[in-house]
C-alpha cells in the first residue's frame, strides 16, 4: 500500500506537466481554433535553451528567463505561420500542419542538440515541499501542479474581466465578425502562441530532469497532454486539469507493478481510447459540413 | 462628411467570377439601396467591400484613400462596418460584451440603448438566447459602436416580422440623418425603396439599374424586369 | 468505370513493368536494393494514401501497422509456419486489420482530429511495445527467408515491384468503385454523402481496415527485404514523417506514393554522399507538406495539373444519349409519397417550425414557398434526417421514418439535394452519380446527364461550373429513383432561360422515374409552372395552402413575401 502510495506521489510532477501542457492545448484550441501537435515541442525548444545557456556556464536563473523567451518566440512564429497562411483553413487541415510542423522541429532540434547525446539538465527545484502520510512530496510536483492551477485561474479571470479577454472570446466565437469590428485578430492570435509558449517552456523545464532529457522524448509529451485535453473534451480546464494529474498519477502507479511497468507509455493511449468512445455515444455532424 | 466610391470592383467566388465590374457610391446622409434576386451577387460585393474576400480588380476608395488591399480590421479601423447576413452575433457573449467588443472611445454605450432601447433589459443575457429581432438590433448597434463612416447591412430583414422590419427600417434612416453613409442591401424591395434614397439593382453579378428609389418605386413593373431579366408576368 | 479502371491499370502496370525493367537491367545491385526499399516505402505511403488522401483523416500510426505485419512475418518464420513469406505477408497484412479497426473506432463519429490523437498515442505505446517485447528472432539473428524464385536482391526486387503493382491496380479499381467515391464524398461532406444513403461509419471504417492491411504487407516486405528487424524500423518519428510525405507527394496517386518513396529513401542517401546530416530530409518533408497545405495541391495534383495543360485543352463534352435510355421508372405503389404531421423544431427558445403539415401525392410535384428564414432549409433538414430531435411525425409511403439516421432515410427512399455545392471536386460526373444511384448502367448514366443537359461522364466535377453542379446534383437523386425527391432551390444562381428549361424538367420527373418532387423555391414562376399544391410557410407556420394560382393570390402571402401590404411586383 505505502509503495502504490508512494509511486503515485511520484506521478505527481509528471501529472502536473501533463496537466499544464493539456490546459495550454485547450487553451489554444478554444482561442485560436487550433489542436496544437507542436506543443511540448514548443516548450522543448526553450527547455533546450537553457540547457545550452547553462552548459556554456551563464548562471541558473538568467538562463531560465532567457529559455522561457526562446520557448515564447518559437510559440509566436509557429502561431505566424498559422495565422499567416492557415486562419481560414478548417480545424484538420491546421491540426495537420502543427503535425507537419512537429516533424520539422523535432529533426531541426535533434540536430542541433546531437540527437542522443546526453545533456546535463539542472534540477531547477530540488528537495521536497512537505511529508504525506510518510511520503515526500516534491517542490517540483508541487509546483508543476500549481503552475497549471495557477493558469487555470488566471486566463479564467483575464477572458472574463479584461478589454483583451473580451476580444480573445469573440475571436473564439466568430472570427470575422471579430474582425469585422476592428478587433486586431492576428496580434491576438500571436499573443495567444506566445502565452502558452512561456508556460509550457516552464513547466517542461520543470519536469526535463526527471526524462531522458532529449528533444524527441519530451516533444512527445504532447501525447499525454492532448489525451488530458480529451478528457476535458478540449473544453474544460479544471477537467483537462484532473485529467493531467490522474494520468501521472496512473503512470506512477503502473511503474511499481513489475509486469506492466515496461508497457506504461501506453496509458495515454488506452486514456484517449477510453474518452473517445464514452463521449462519442451520440451522432453529431461535423459543423458546417 | 465622407464618401465611399466603388470603381469597376470584380470579385470571384472559388474562382468564379461573381461580381463584375460593379461601381456605386455610398455618401453621409444618404441610404444607396442594392437590390436584386437571390443569387445575384449583392452578398458578395459587400463582402469585397469590406475585406472578407479579396477583391479580384477595381478600386475602392473612402474619403480619397483607396483601402482594396487591406485586411478588414484594417478597414473597419478606417471607417467601415458591416453587418453581415445571418445575425453574427457573438453567441457566447452577453448582450453588453457584444457591444462592446467594437467599442471605440469616441462611443459610448448608451448610443446603442438609445436607439434600440429594447437591448437594455437584455444586457446580461446571452446573445445566443435573444429573438431574432434583438439579435438583428444587437448587430446593427454592435456596428455604430465603432463610429462608423459607412455601414454596410445585408439582408436585414430576412426572416424577420414585418413590424420589426419596420422598426429596423426607421432606425437605419435615422442614422443616415444623423450622417452616416448607409449601403443597404435587401432582396424584398418595397420597404427598402421606401426608406432608401439611391437604388442600383444586380444582376448576375453587374449594376443594371441606377437611379433614384422614389422613381424606381413607382414602376414595380420596370423592377420585375430587372430582377428577373424577363418581361413582366 | 470498369473500361476506364482497367484502361488506368494497364497503363499503370507497363509504367511499372518498364520501369522495373529499366532499374534491373541498367542499374547497379547497390540502386536495385535501395529501389527495392522504395518501392516498400511506397506500399506503406499508398495505405496511408487511402486514409489521409481519400478520406482526409490525420492517421499517425501506420508504422506502427507495418510494424504489426512485420511482427507477425517474424513469428511465423520463427514457428516454421507453412506456405512461406508470401503466405506470411499476407496474414501480417491480415493481422494489422483489426488493430485499424479498433483505433479508427473511437474516431467514427467526430472530427478528424481524434484520430490523429488516437493514432499519435497509438505509435507511442507500439513504440515502447516493441522495443519491449522485441522483434521474433531479433536476439537470435535468425533471418526471415525469402521466397526461393526471388532470393536474389535483383529477384526481391522483383517480387516487390509485383506485389506493388497488384496493390496499385487493386486500390485503381477500388477509387472508381462505389465505396471509392463514397471516402471522396464522405472526405468533402459526410452530410451529403449521408444524404446519397452512405454509411459513413462503414465508409470510414472500411477505409481504415484497407489502409492497415496494406501497411501490414509493407511491414512483411520489408521482413524479407532486411531479413531482420528491429524497433526503430517502426517508431512513430518514422511514422509522423511518413505522414508530412503523404501530404506532401499525395500518396492516394500512384506516381504520388513512388515519388515520395525516392525522397524517404534517396534524400537521406544523396545527402550522405554530400556528408551532409540526414536528418535535414525531415525539415524539408516538413516545409514541402505546410506548402502543400497551404496551397491545397500536393505534388501529384500540381503534377497533373501541368500535364493537362500541356495537352490540347478538352472543351468539356455534353453527355451523349445515343442509343442509351433512360433507367425504367420505379414503381412505388402508396398513394401518398410523403407525410408530414405536425412537425415542430426548436432551436433553444426560437421556433423554426411551429406544427407543420403537409402531404406529397405520388406522381405529383409539390412545392414549398417562404420568404428567406421561413423554416424551408430546416425542413427539409428534418426529414431528411440531419436534425438531432423534432417533434411530430414524418411518414415516407405510410411508413414512420423516426428513429433512422439520414443514411437510412436516403436508402428507404427519401433523398434531397442541397442548396450549396457539396459535390466532392475529385470524382468525375460518371463516378458522381454512381455514387448517388447505386446499380446504373453506363448508358443510363450517360442518358440521365443528357436529359438534364449535364456533361459526359468521364468529365472531372473540377472542371464542371457551379450552374451545372447544381443540376448534377438533381440528376444524382432522380437517378436513384426514391419515393420522395426534395429539391433545394434548384434553380438558384441559374438564368431565366435555363431555370424555364430546368422547371420542364422537373414537371417530368414524377412520369419519366416514379419519384413524387417536393420543390423549395423562390423562383415564383418555376413553381407555379410546375407544381400542382404549393404550401407556404412563413416563420415557421403554415400561412397558406392550396393550388398555386389561387394561393399566391392570397393577400397573406403577399404581404409575407414582399413585406406590404399591396403592391402588383410579383417578387
Amino acid at each position: 500500500m505505502d509503495a502504490l502510495l508512494t509511486s503515485a506521489v511520484a506521478g505527481l510532477t509528471a501529472g502536473g506537466t501533463y496537466a499544464l501542457l493539456g490546459v495550454c492545448a485547450v487553451f489554444t484550441y478554444r482561442l485560436v481554433s487550433v489542436v496544437n501537435f507542436t506543443g511540448a515541442a514548443i516548450g522543448t525548444a526553450g527547455t533546450f535553451a537553457l540547457i545550452a545557456l547553462t552548459e556554456a556556464g551563464y548562471p541558473t536563473w538568467p538562463s531560465v528567463f532567457a529559455g522561457i523567451l526562446v520557448g515564447t518566440f518559437v510559440g509566436v512564429a509557429i502561431g505566424y505561420v498559422m495565422t499567416r497562411w492557415f486562419a481560414e483553413s478548417s480545424a484538420s487541415t491546421k491540426a495537420a500542419v502543427t503535425v507537419a510542423l512537429l516533424v520539422g522541429l523535432i529533426a531541426v532540434g535533434l540536430r542541433l542538440t546531437g540527437g542522443q547525446h546526453p545533456h546535463v539538465m539542472p534540477e531547477l527545484f530540488p528537495g521536497s515541499a512537505f511529508r504525506l502520510a510518510g511520503v515526500e512530496v516534491t517542490i517540483a510536483s508541487m509546483l508543476t501542479i500549481g503552475l497549471a492551477v495557477l493558469f487555470t485561474v488566471l486566463s479564467d479571470l483575464f477572458l472574463n474581466r479584461t478589454r483583451v479577454g473580451l476580444h480573445l472570446r469573440a475571436l473564439s466565437d466568430r472570427p470575422m465578425a471579430a474582425e469585422l469590428l476592428g478587433v486586431k485578430v492576428q496580434l491576438l492570435s500571436l499573443l495567444v502562441w506566445g502565452l502558452t509558449g512561456a508556460f509550457t517552456t516552464f513547466a517542461l523545464m520543470i519536469i526535463a530532469p526527471q526524462r531522458s532529457p532529449n528533444f524527441m522524448t519530451l516533444s512527445l509529451l504532447v501525447v499525454p497532454a492532448l489525451a488530458a485535453a480529451l478528457v476535458g473534451l478540449f473544453r474544460s480546464f479544471w477537467l483537462t486539469l484532473a485529467g493531467g494529474i490522474l494520468l501521472g498519477v496512473i503512470e506512477g502507479m503502473a511503474s511499481t507493478v513489475d509486469s506492466i511497468s515496461q508497457y506504461r507509455s501506453a496509458i495515454p493511449f488506452l486514456v484517449v481510447l477510453a474518452v473517445l468512445l464514452w463521449s462519442q455515444r451520440e451522432a453529431r455532424w461535423d459543423e458546417a459540413r | 462628411m465622407s464618401r465611399l466610391v466603388v470603381s469597376d470592383l470584380s470579385v470571384n467566388r472559388a474562382e468564379l467570377p461573381v461580381v463584375s465590374q460593379v461601381s456605386l457610391v455610398a455618401e453621409s446622409g444618404a441610404i444607396s439601396v442594392l437590390l436584386g434576386a437571390n443569387g445575384a451577387g449583392k452578398t458578395t460585393l459587400l463582402e469585397g467591400l469590406s475585406g472578407i474576400i479579396p477583391v479580384a480588380g477595381g478600386r475602392i476608395e473612402l474619403d480619397g484613400r483607396e483601402i482594396q488591399k487591406a485586411r478588414p480590421g484594417v478597414r473597419s479601423r478606417e471607417g467601415l462596418a458591416h453587418v453581415e447576413q445571418g445575425r453574427t452575433v457573438f453567441r457566447q457573449l452577453t448582450t453588453e460584451e457584444n457591444l462592446k467588443v467594437g467599442l471605440s472611445r469616441e462611443a459610448e454605450l448608451a448610443q446603442a440603448y438609445d436607439l434600440f432601447p429594447e437591448l437594455v433589459q437584455r444586457r446580461t443575457i446571452r446573445a445566443g438566447l435573444l429573438s431574432g429581432g434583438e439579435q438583428q438590433m444587437l448587430v446593427i448597434a454592435r456596428a455604430l459602436l465603432t463610429r462608423p463612416k459607412v455601414l454596410f447591412i445585408d439582408e436585414m430583414s430576412a426572416g424577420l416580422a414585418p413590424v420589426i422590419v419596420t422598426r429596423l427600417m426607421n432606425a437605419v434612416r435615422r442614422l443616415a440623418d444623423e450622417g452616416l453613409a448607409v449601403l443597404l442591401v435587401e432582396q424584398f424591395a418595397a420597404l427598402a425603396l421606401s426608406i432608401g434614397d439611391r437604388a442600383y439593382v444586380m444582376r448576375r453579378g453587374r449594376i443594371v439599374h441606377d437611379g433614384e428609389c422614389k422613381a424606381l418605386a413607382k414602376k414595380p413593373d420596370e423592377l420585375h424586369r430587372l430582377y428577373l431579366g424577363t418581361e413582366a408576368a | 468505370m470498369k473500361r476506364a479502371s482497367l484502361r488506368a491499370s494497364l497503363a499503370l502496370a507497363a509504367a511499372l513493368a518498364a520501369g522495373g525493367a529499366a532499374v534491373v537491367g541498367l542499374l547497379p545491385s547497390y540502386w536495385v536494393f535501395l529501389a527495392t526499399s522504395v518501392l516498400i516505402t511506397g506500399v506503406a505511403l499508398q495505405s496511408l494514401g487511402l486514409v489521409a488522401g481519400r478520406t482526409g483523416m490525420i492517421a499517425l500510426c501506420q508504422m506502427s501497422f507495418a510494424g504489426v505485419g512485420a511482427w507477425t512475418v517474424g513469428y511465423l518464420n520463427l514457428a516454421e509456419a507453412p506456405g512461406g513469406l508470401t503466405v506470411w505477408i499476407l496474414l501480417g497484412g491480415l493481422a494489422a486489420v483489426p488493430f485499424g479497426v479498433a483505433i479508427g473506432l473511437p474516431a467514427l463519429r467526430l472530427r478528424g482530429i481524434n484520430l490523429a490523437i488516437v493514432t499519435l498515442s497509438f505509435a507511442t505505446a507500439f513504440d515502447t511495445i516493441l522495443a519491449t517485447i522485441t522483434y521474433p528472432g531479433q536476439a537470435a539473428f535468425i533471418q526471415v527467408p525469402r521466397p526461393a524464385l526471388f532470393d536474389s536482391d535483383g529477384g526481391y526486387f522483383i517480387f516487390v515491384l509485383i506485389v506493388y503493382a497488384v496493390i496499385a491496380v487493386a486500390l485503381e479499381f477500388l477509387a472508381r468503385s462505389r465505396l471509392g467515391a463514397s471516402w471522396l464524398a464522405v472526405r468533402h461532406s459526410e452530410r451529403a454523402a449521408a444524404a446519397h444513403g452512405v454509411s459513413i461509419a462503414a465508409s470510414k471504417l472500411s477505409a481504415f481496415a484497407i489502409s492497415a492491411f496494406i501497411a501490414g504487407i509493407s511491414g512483411g516486405l520489408l521482413a524479407g527485404y532486411l531479413g531482420t528487424l528491429v524497433a526503430e524500423n517502426f517508431s512513430m518519428m518514422a511514422s509522423l514523417s511518413l505522414y508530412a510525405v503523404a501530404v506532401m507527394t499525395g500518396a492516394h496517386f500512384a506516381e504520388g506514393a513512388i515519388i515520395g518513396g525516392i525522397l524517404v529513401v534517396m534524400f537521406p542517401e544523396i545527402l550522405r554522399r554530400f556528408d551532409l546530416p540526414q536528418d535535414i530530409g525531415n525539415v524539408l518533408f516538413a516545409i514541402g507538406a505546410t506548402q502543400a497545405l497551404s496551397t491545397g495541391e500536393t505534388m501529384s495534383e500540381t503534377f497533373r495539373r501541368l500535364c493537362r495543360k500541356l495537352r490540347p485543352a478538352r472543351r468539356a463534352k455534353a453527355a451523349d444519349a445515343a442509343g442509351s435510355s433512360l433507367p425504367q421508372p420505379a414503381a412505388h405503389a402508396a398513394p401518398v409519397a410523403l407525410e408530414i404531421d405536425n412537425l415542430s423544431v426548436r432551436y433553444g427558445s426560437v421556433v423554426a417550425l411551429d406544427h407543420v403539415s403537409l402531404k406529397v401525392t405520388a406522381g405529383t410535384v409539390a412545392g414549398l414557398i417562404g420568404p428567406n428564414g421561413a423554416g424551408k432549409s430546416t425542413f427539409i433538414d428534418a426529414v431528411t434526417g440531419f436534425l438531432n430531435a423534432y417533434d411530430g411525425g414524418v411518414k415516407l409511403a405510410g411508413a414512420a421514418l423516426e428513429g433512422h439516421s439520414a443514411h437510412q432515410r436516403a436508402r428507404a427512399g427519401v433523398r434531397r439535394t442541397w442548396q450549396t455545392n457539396r459535390i466532392a471536386p475529385e470524382l468525375t460526373v460518371g463516378g458522381y452519380l454512381n455514387l448517388a444511384a447505386k446499380g446504373l448502367t453506363e448508358s443510363e448514366i450517360r442518358a440521365v446527364l443528357h436529359w438534364l443537359d449535364c456533361p459526359d461522364p468521364e468529365t472531372p466535377v473540377t472542371t464542371v461550373d457551379a450552374g451545372t453542379r447544381r443540376l448534377l446534383d438533381v440528376a444524382g437523386v432522380v437517378a436513384a429513383r426514391p419515393a420522395v425527391v426534395l429539391l433545394d432551390e434548384p434553380a438558384a444562381g441559374q438564368s431565366h432561360e435555363e431555370s424555364v428549361r430546368l422547371g420542364q424538367r422537373i414537371a417530368q420527373i414524377p412520369k419519366l422515374f416514379g419519384s413524387a418532387v417536393l420543390l423549395v423555391e423562390h423562383d415564383m414562376d418555376l413553381v407555379r409552372s410546375v407544381c400542382s399544391e404549393i404550401t407556404v410557410l412563413d416563420f415557421g407556420k403554415v400561412i397558406a395552402s392550396g393550388p398555386p394560382t389561387k394561393v399566391l393570390g392570397e393577400p397573406a402571402v403577399k404581404k409575407a413575401y414582399l413585406g406590404i401590404e399591396e403592391e402588383s411586383v410579383a417578387a
